[in-house]
């Protein structure tokens, strides 16, 4: 009896696990299987014979490469400088002496947080215009390191807040400036914070779809997810070559989730309490 | 020396060495320059565009006062695509959190193999939903989807999922749920976790069961992340666009049209800048609205019942 109630639990998380893992199984057979008609004949069976083309075809027809060192470096680049402006505005708020307008600063900066930024689509696309930036990277680094600096400097400012004032006491009498006191001192310290959310602006950044989809038109700059969509639409007949190229753009993200998973969940957890 | 200083000394030179104006303004020019130019001033131009009739090109805006906005209301598919919102955060709400609740108890129950539950069953929330509507499209595929094939085992015919109109929007509403649900299961779990163990082991020694237990004291006790969850499932449900656009674009005949993806196709595509503008104002007051409603009705009683 007892055996019997601990594996019931296991029974319907196990069900769980396959609707969540089989999508992903599913992909992974199709995109080595010969044809549409292999996939349909035997959705759920192993492949007959292993076809490694389709994995060539899909890296060289998807142009996976290019599309992936784009998100890659768009991603990266967009999350440091949203990581260092935030830090510094954090800075600024939570250790030097202008408490007043430190509050007032740190109030707009939350307010920000209840904007939804789908509905500013349209106004920042006038504004990609205007600076002459469209169909360039620029437009979406800019508006990326933007977007990600209101949550950024809320739980850094947090970070900051709780560093014991005593250490930046020391600092200051052996001769540090406010300067030197951020890049010495305090910016190693909140180190662990920064991780955390380098990851999760970082995947914000790589999983963006729609100021990438509108804000780019030239095919060589194009980001994995929008050139992913672009590869579907084009080759849509062949699903076994689309599988790999799904497997392609989602194979980063998973060996990155392997190693760093603990750091993911929390960081992503701790970022979605920020409403 | 150092240790020696007294309170006043120390005070007065850290206040002197943390008080430097141009240091300050240099620290907090760039991060609030783009905050002001990526937050605030859209904002204004959107209230101020969404008056005129501009085309998002020309130099000329004519003013044109409510005209979009009674445009909008007076649109039958303008109306349809707020539904396809409602239903968004109705799904959310009365399927999506029950299983959230059922699972996080069951994951927080077993254990063994918690660690592979909580990994699997996040992993969807981190892939991009890009992606993850091109792989749905796949598995709704009429011939060789993964659906339809597992429907035909059950004798059910084949169903075209993404290209009729019954279908469609539940195609998306469970594509959203199967990447987001996990998402919210790791949150509630943290939660249940956080619960200290001598609740629970009083409930035993009284002679509780396990569903009594979960119930009488953890849910009570869960109420208010389960609260959070809702308002941001909502959140998430007024920005629903990516989805939409990647699975169907909307069709077939606007019947997945959200709030977002109606704006875009007017705005953008048919360069009807002003008026897409008007919709993006009522996005934003129709956001604040049912927030608003929300805090006042539901999410205010559960802090009571949680200061209790």
């Amino acid at each position: 009896m007892r055996t019997v109630k601990q594996t019931i639990p296991h029974v319907f998380l196990m069900g769980y696990l396959l609707v969540i893992l089989y999508p992903f199984l599913f992909v992974l057979f199709s995109s080595v299987k010969t044809s549409n008609q292999e996939i349909a004949a035997s959705p759920f069976g192993w492949p007959s014979a292993i076809q490694w083309d389709n994995y060539i075809n899909a890296w060289v027809n998807a142009k996976i490469s290019t599309y992936f060192f784009n998100s890659l470096y768009i991603g990266i680049l967009s999350a440091c400088l949203s990581i260092l402006f935030a830090a510094m505005l954090a800075f600024a708020i939570s250790r030097m002496r202008y408490h007043r307008t430190s509050a007032l600063l740190f109030q707009l900066v939350l307010l920000g947080m209840l904007i939804p930024n789908n509905a500013l689509l349209l106004p920042i696309y006038g504004m990609m215009r205007q600076l002459d930036i469209l169909d360039t990277h620029l437009a979406l680094i800019v508006p990326y390191t933007a977007n990600a600096i209101p949550f950024t400097v809320i739980i850094l400012t947090a970070f900051m807040r709780s560093i014991p004032g005593e250490i930046e006491e020391a600092a200051v009498m052996d001769g540090l400036r406010p300067a030197g006191l951020f890049a010495k001192i305090i910016l190693p310290l909140t180190i662990p914070a920064i991780v955390t959310i380098f990851i999760i602006n970082f995947l914000g950044n790589w999983n963006e779809f729609l100021l990438a989809n509108y804000f780019l038109s030239n095919d060589a700059l194009k980001t994995l997810p929008v050139g992913m969509v672009g590869f579907r639409d084009a080759y849509n007949t062949n699903y076994a070559q689309m599988s790999a190229g799904i497997v392609f753009s989602v194979l980063p993200v998973m060996i990155i989730y392997a190693i760093l998973q603990e750091k993911i969940i929390e960081g992503v957890t701790a970022g979605s309490v920020k409403g | 020396m150092l240790h020696g200083a007294p309170f006043f000394f120390t005070e007065v030179t850290m206040n002197k060495a943390l008080r430097n104006p141009l240091t300050y303004l240099l620290f907090v020019l760039p991060a609030l320059l783009l905050f002001l130019a990526f937050f605030i001033y859209p904002v204004f131009t959107a209230v101020y565009n969404s008056f005129t009739s501009w085309n998002g090109i020309s130099q000329d805006k004519a003013w044109i006062g409510l005209g979009n906005y009674t445009t909008a209301l007076d649109d039958a598919a303008f109306w349809q695509s707020v539904k396809n919102n409602g239903y968004f955060i109705l799904f959310s709400c009365l399927i999506q959190v029950p299983v959230i609740i059922i699972f996080s108890l069951l994951i927080a129950q077993v254990k063994k193999l918690k660690g592979l539950y909580k990994t699997a069953v996040f992993l969807p929330s981190i892939m991009s939903t890009a992606v993850i509507g091109i792989l749905w499209g796949f598995i709704y595929h009429p011939d060789f989807g993964l659906m339809n094939e597992a429907l035909g085992l059950l004798g059910i015919e084949p169903v075209y999922w993404l290209s009729d109109r019954k279908w469609a929007m539940l195609a998306i509403l469970i594509t959203n749920s199967w990447q987001w649900t996990g998402f919210y299961i790791i949150m509630v779990l943290a939660a249940i976790l956080s619960i200290p163990a001598e609740l629970e082991e009083a409930a035993v020694i009284d002679g509780a069961t396990g569903l009594q237990r979960a119930l009488r004291i953890t849910l009570p006790l869960i109420l208010p992340i389960i609260s959070v969850v809702i308002m941001l499932s909502i959140a998430g449900a007024m920005k629903a666009a990516d989805i939409v656009l990647v699975m169907t674009k909307g069709g077939p005949a606007g019947s997945t049209d959200v709030m977002a993806t109606y704006m875009i196709r007017y705005a953008i595509t048919s360069f009807k800048h002003g008026f897409g503008n008007s919709i993006a104002v009522l996005i934003f007051v129709f956001t604040i609205l049912i927030t608003a409603a929300y805090q006042l009705l539901v999410a205010r009683r559960v802090e009571r019942m949680d200061s209790r």
